[in-house]
């Protein structure tokens, strides 16, 4: 007889059921648990238990073994994966939040269709309207023009809604997601604790582990997270070096404010000043820092540009009842400037439509200027010109004529033997100087014609006029340093252009009800460059020197940011020391609310120089540009939502290829522990009818 | 490699929402028509997308102001067109009246006929298309423009103005599409010349009352002068050094002296006119005596012509000598006047008004024909834009259907693949063959 106990067979199998019991539960969980999102397959470890000690002589130790034991439950889970899995997953929510909201925002802009390009097309095809029927009778059209006008305020309206809708979603959503976050980073700090003291105890927290891993996967959908497994178990998340948890202690992030940046503009702040990478917070600031911020200036860049170069037009001009014309847009909150927001339509009735220009050839302050049974021959010499009334004697004559204009006084300087040789180059070196007046020649009246020109004044008159108030005025006056009453001794005199001295233009003489140039002038604005934002200032402090400066912009002025280009020093007729300058940075003095640009200057400058926008494009090109932007934006999102969620997906599978749950081989498991521990119970079963034979048989009746 | 059950499912997932999504776009670009529907399908074309839409409906409405210019332009030429008619009549009237066989009476139907005229002229001229007086310029009465003063006609007055309305086009050009009362009926005319009304009026007169004219041939004044009715500037006395082209001499006196010899004076009347007379003066002295000779003076101070009339046929205008002046050719040749004024001649210088005012009407309109030629082209060249420019924008747009619905079906056969392999795959576990 060997020196193994005779129970020893049962002892080594009741332990292998044990094993295999313990391996199904083992198994079975896993299968409980195949959809559980975080959850990590668990194996079992299963191992010989120690060799049995020696038995005796003739059994030495280590030949027969105990059986076999549960050595562990085993958590498989690569750590590896799950940052590269919760950097996708971080991207992958980025993108897919911002495609969210920019699509959203793009179908409330409803372009290309339905929105604000759709009206201001409508607009203009009004104001075309209005160009070929501006009569008396044609009522009709100038009510189309006061319809579409209001439904381009309407449209611009909606879209500054849209805009500021999205903003508001922006911060409200980045509200609720940072209590999610901080009720998340406190479940984690909880877990921590616990991981922390069954790891202690010497235990396998895996259902712990899987909760917090999991957990983190959730936080890294909001921001960027980084991970270190520490030596007690817990888990150290942080955030561009910022801890969030340490431990079992969460540190909250701060709730999203609106702040102004240092440029002027509202930020939306989340978590403080906290990086947060990527993820569903960083989209949601990105978006209204970047994008929606951005899209709502350059609609309300558009809507004052636009409001302002239209109201140019119909404050120079009369309506049809002779009075003074007013602004066609107006800002619907007195104490706001027009914005795309506040924009409203000022006239409502379709009379009060200024559409007529003052003009000499409607009165009857300007006399025909030939002499008596001749024509005037406009490119021969002014001088001695014997088919002029009045010519100047052949020695020519000098002078300044004073054209004032919107309460601007400019001064146009004339000289009969160089500049304004015939009546021909004086008409254009007039039209050159941008006066706000033009000049022409009527040869079927033999007349100057000196006619209310709103679109052609520069930008120096423009910077003028600004720090002026912004007055406009239908009328105008023109007067000769020489005076035009003496014949042949003033230019105005030689044009037959006397009476024009001090002659106010109004309705009583130079007012055509039917007249239709203020809607030519409106009509020429849209194929005209503007200036966007609508910024024509004159700036004090004189640029010594050519280089990169900062200079202070005159109160008022805030609609200035980088990449804008200015045109600076603006000069009749674009001459020297103009140039454009690209805006490189912009400051805003928190106290007195004054906006700094800095920008390379290639010209020095003397003081009381000029800014304004350079005048580089149309207002519907600016406004396609936003289009197109908010089309690139979103374009941009979807494309990355799409291959994010793919980059994250195929990590993913490969993170559950290691730790995921397999039904098939939690089956193949099960079936293999079904069977051994059937086996075991069935040795068992014989161990036990030979231990019977034993007792039963051998020991009776003796 | 191990594929987890869950990553199984959620691949599927993955697809079918891919495919879905995909039939979506597809479903909508067909139904739709358009594979530009949201700025973000295409960034790059967006801009140009809403430029050439935005030409498009410019170039759409700029056409319809091109048709109504035209049609505006074509009822000023229908005008003018009937004036010219009018013209040709009144100068044959005209011709007929100077011969020598019409008697009184003959001239009286003509000086009718001549009347009814000058109504169909003011009618004119006062045409309308669409409620607006063409030829009031900018002026927009509500009332018509020009109207008749007296019953005879005997002068027209004007409310409207002279200017000329431009229209600016959509592609930035500018077409004059206003034609003034000046220009189509010579009307307050830049060298002086009477106008439509004017001439038939004259005409009219002259038929009927056997009126009778002596003008000066040409203007009077010395160059870069003027006579004026005064008060600003000053009015010249007529003895001013240079103001005169060719200067009086004055008598003893003081004095210039002329004769009118009418029918109603047969005998001849003297008149002495001071010579330090302004204008106006030497229209008073010699008003002073229509009574007697039936001849009353009138300046034209825009032509600064003399204008001596005879409501009582004709009369002979002479210089009378006295001492320290010459008998001849003193007054007459300062004023250019011819000494002896019949009708023939009175009607045959008016043929030469009738023929200056339809000269200058006929250059009007050929102008405007010329305007209506490139007007008629610019809308055809604007048809044609359209059609470029939609194409345009179709190419950017709109969905190649054929390519679209081969997506569509490619699309949706990978989706039946995914619901097929997604339910086969759910269908098919190890723990089915469990006994």
């Amino acid at each position: 007889m060997s020196g193994l106990g005779s129970f020893y067979g049962l002892g080594l199998m009741g332990n292998a059921l044990d094993t295999f019991q313990q391996a199904t539960n083992v198994t079975s969980d896993n299968i409980a648990n195949v959809n559980t999102p975080g959850a990590s397959r668990q194996n079992v470890n299963i191992t010989q238990m120690p060799a049995a000690a020696s038995f005796g002589t003739t059994t030495p130790p280590g030949l027969f073994g105990n059986g076999t034991m549960l050595a562990e439950i085993q958590r498989i889970h690569d750590d590896s994966y799950d940052a590269l899995f919760r950097g996708a997953t971080a991207s992958q929510n980025y993108a897919t939040t911002q495609q969210t909201q920019l699509q959203a925002l793009q179908a409330q802009l409803g372009e290309p269709s339905n929105g604000v390009s759709a009206a201001f097309t409508a607009f203009q095809s009004a104001i075309s309207q209005l160009v070929n029927q501006a009569g008396s009778n044609a009522t009709s059209s100038r009510a189309n023009v006061l319809a579409a006008a209001q439904t381009l305020t309407q449209a611009l309206n909606n879209a500054s809604n849209a805009v500021s809708n999205q903003k508001n979603q922006a911060v409200s959503q980045a509200g609720t997601l940072v209590n999610k976050v901080n009720g998340i980073l406190d479940q984690i700090a909880s877990l921590n604790g616990q991981i922390r003291a069954s790891t202690a105890a010497g235990d396998q927290p895996n259902a712990f582990m899987d909760q917090r891993d999991h957990l983190v996967d959730q936080l890294s959908t909001y921001l960027s997270t980084q991970t270190s497994v520490q030596k007690d178990g817990s888990v150290l998340v942080s955030v561009g070096g910022q801890a969030l948890v340490n431990d079992s202690i969460a540190y909250h992030i701060a709730a999203p404010a609106v702040v102004t940046g240092a440029n002027g503009i509202a930020q939306l702040q989340i978590g403080g000043k906290l990086p947060l990478g990527s993820g569903q917070l960083a989209a949601l600031a990105d978006l209204y820092n970047n994008k929606l911020s951005g899209y709502g200036q350059q609609l309300d860049n558009f809507a004052s540009s636009m409001a302002g170069e239209v109201n140019r037009i119909t404050g120079a001009s009369y309506d049809q009842n002779g009075v003074a014309g007013g602004a066609l847009f107006a800002s619907g909150v007195a104490s706001q400037p027009i914005s795309a927001a506040t924009i409203t339509v000022a006239i409502t009735t379709a009379s009060q439509l200024p559409v007529a220009l003052a003009s000499t050839a409607a009165g009857s302050l300007v006399t025909n200027m030939n002499s008596a049974n001749n024509m005037v021959d406009t490119s021969a010499a002014i001088n001695n010109n014997g088919s002029l009334a009045n010519p100047p004697a052949a020695a020519g004559i000098a002078g300044t004529l004073t054209v004032t204009v919107d309460g601007v006084a400019q001064t146009f300087n004339y000289d009969t033997n160089s500049t304004d040789g015939s009546v021909n180059s004086f008409i254009n070196h007039f039209n050159a100087q941008h006066l706000g007046v033009s000049a022409s020649f009527d040869a079927a009246g033999q007349r100057m014609v000196f006619t209310r020109d709103p679109a052609n004044i520069d930008l120096v008159h423009r910077a003028a006029q600004q720090a002026a108030g912004s007055p406009t005025d239908p009328t105008f006056t023109i007067t000769d340093s020489n005076n035009p009453a003496t014949p042949g001794a003033s230019l105005l005199g030689a044009l037959g252009a006397s009476g024009i001295q001090g002659a106010t233009q109004d309705a009583s003489n130079a007012f055509g009800s039917n007249d239709n140039s203020g809607a030519n002038a409106l009509l020429g604005l849209f194929s005209s460059n503007v200036g966007v934002p609508p910024v024509q200032a004159a700036v004090a402090t004189a640029i010594a020197a050519p280089g990169i400066k900062t200079i202070a912009l005159p109160a008022g002025i805030t609609s200035i940011r980088p990449g804008d280009v200015l045109t600076i020093d603006a000069q009749p007729g674009g001459a020297s020391p103009q140039e454009n300058v690209v805006v490189s940075a912009v400051s805003i003095n928190p106290v007195t609310g004054v906006e700094s640009i800095t920008a390379t200057f290639a010209k020095a400058h003397a003081a009381n120089f000029s800014v304004s926008s350079a005048q580089v494009q149309t207002l519907g090109q600016y406004y396609g540009g936003l289009v197109t932007q908010v089309g690139v934006d979103t374009q941009t999102a979807i494309a990355g939502a799409a291959s994010q969620t793919a980059l994250a997906s195929n990590i993913d599978q490969q993170r559950q290829s290691i730790d995921g749950i397999n039904l098939d081989e939690e089956t193949q498991n099960l079936i293999k522990y079904q069977n051994a521990y059937q086996a075991a119970a069935r040795t068992m079963n014989v161990l036990d009818s030979l231990l019977s034979t034993v007792i039963n048989t051998l020991g009776t009746g003796h | 490699m191990r594929i987890a059950t869950s990553s199984i499912y959620d691949s599927q997932i993955n697809a079918i929402d891919n495919l879905t999504a995909q039939q979506q776009q597809y479903g909508a670009e067909l139904s739709s028509g358009k594979q530009l529907q949201v700025p973000s399908d295409n960034p790059s074309a967006i801009g140009q997308d809403l430029a050439v839409g935005n030409m498009i409906a410019q170039e759409n409405q700029g056409s319809q102001n091109i048709t109504n210019a035209t049609a505006q332009l074509n009822a000023v030429d229908g005008a003018l067109s009937s004036l010219s008619d009018v013209m040709t009549k009144a100068r044959s009237i005209a011709v007929q009246g100077a011969s020598g066989f019409v008697d009184p009476t003959q001239r009286q139907a003509l000086a009718s006929q001549v009347d009814s005229l000058l109504q169909e002229t003011v009618s004119l001229a006062n045409t309308k298309y669409a409620g607006q007086f063409v030829f009031a310029g900018s002026a927009g009465p509500s009332t018509q423009p020009v109207n008749a003063v007296g019953q005879p006609i005997s002068s027209v007055t004007f409310a409207g103005n002279t200017s000329r309305q431009t229209q600016k086009l959509y592609n930035g050009d500018s077409v004059t599409t206003g034609v003034t009362l000046q220009q189509a009926f010579n009307f307050n005319s830049a060298d002086g010349s009477p106008d439509v009304f004017q001439t038939l009026i004259a005409l009219r007169n002259s038929l009927q009352n056997d009126t009778v004219t002596s003008q000066s041939a040409a203007r009077v004044n010395a160059t870069n002068t003027a006579f004026s009715a005064g008060p600003a500037p000053a009015a010249q006395p007529i003895n001013t050094a240079g103001i005169l082209a060719t200067p009086l001499v004055a008598d003893a006196n003081g004095n210039v002296n002329i004769s009118i010899t009418s029918t109603s004076a047969p005998n001849g009347v003297t008149i002495a006119i001071p010579a330090t007379s302004t204008v106006p003066g030497v229209l008073a002295a010699i008003n002073a005596q229509s009574a007697a000779t039936g001849v009353s003076a009138s300046f034209d101070y825009r032509r600064q012509q003399l204008v001596l009339t005879s409501a009582s046929g004709n009369f002979q205008l002479g210089d009378v000598a006295s001492a320290g002046a010459p008998s001849a050719g003193n007054f007459t040749t300062a004023f250019r006047l011819q000494t002896s004024a019949d009708l023939t001649s009175s009607l045959s210088r008016q043929l030469a008004d009738i023929d200056n005012a339809t000269q200058s009407m006929l250059t009007t309109r050929s102008s405007l024909g010329g305007t209506i030629q490139s007007l008629t082209a610019l809308g055809q060249t604007t048809s044609s834009q359209v059609v470029n420019d939609t194409k345009v924008q179709s190419n950017i747009e709109d969905a190649d259907i054929s390519k679209v619905i081969s997506q569509f079906s490619q699309s949706q056969t990978a989706l039946q693949a995914a619901y097929g392999t997604t339910t086969r795959l759910e269908g098919k576990s190890l723990f089915d063959y469990l006994q």
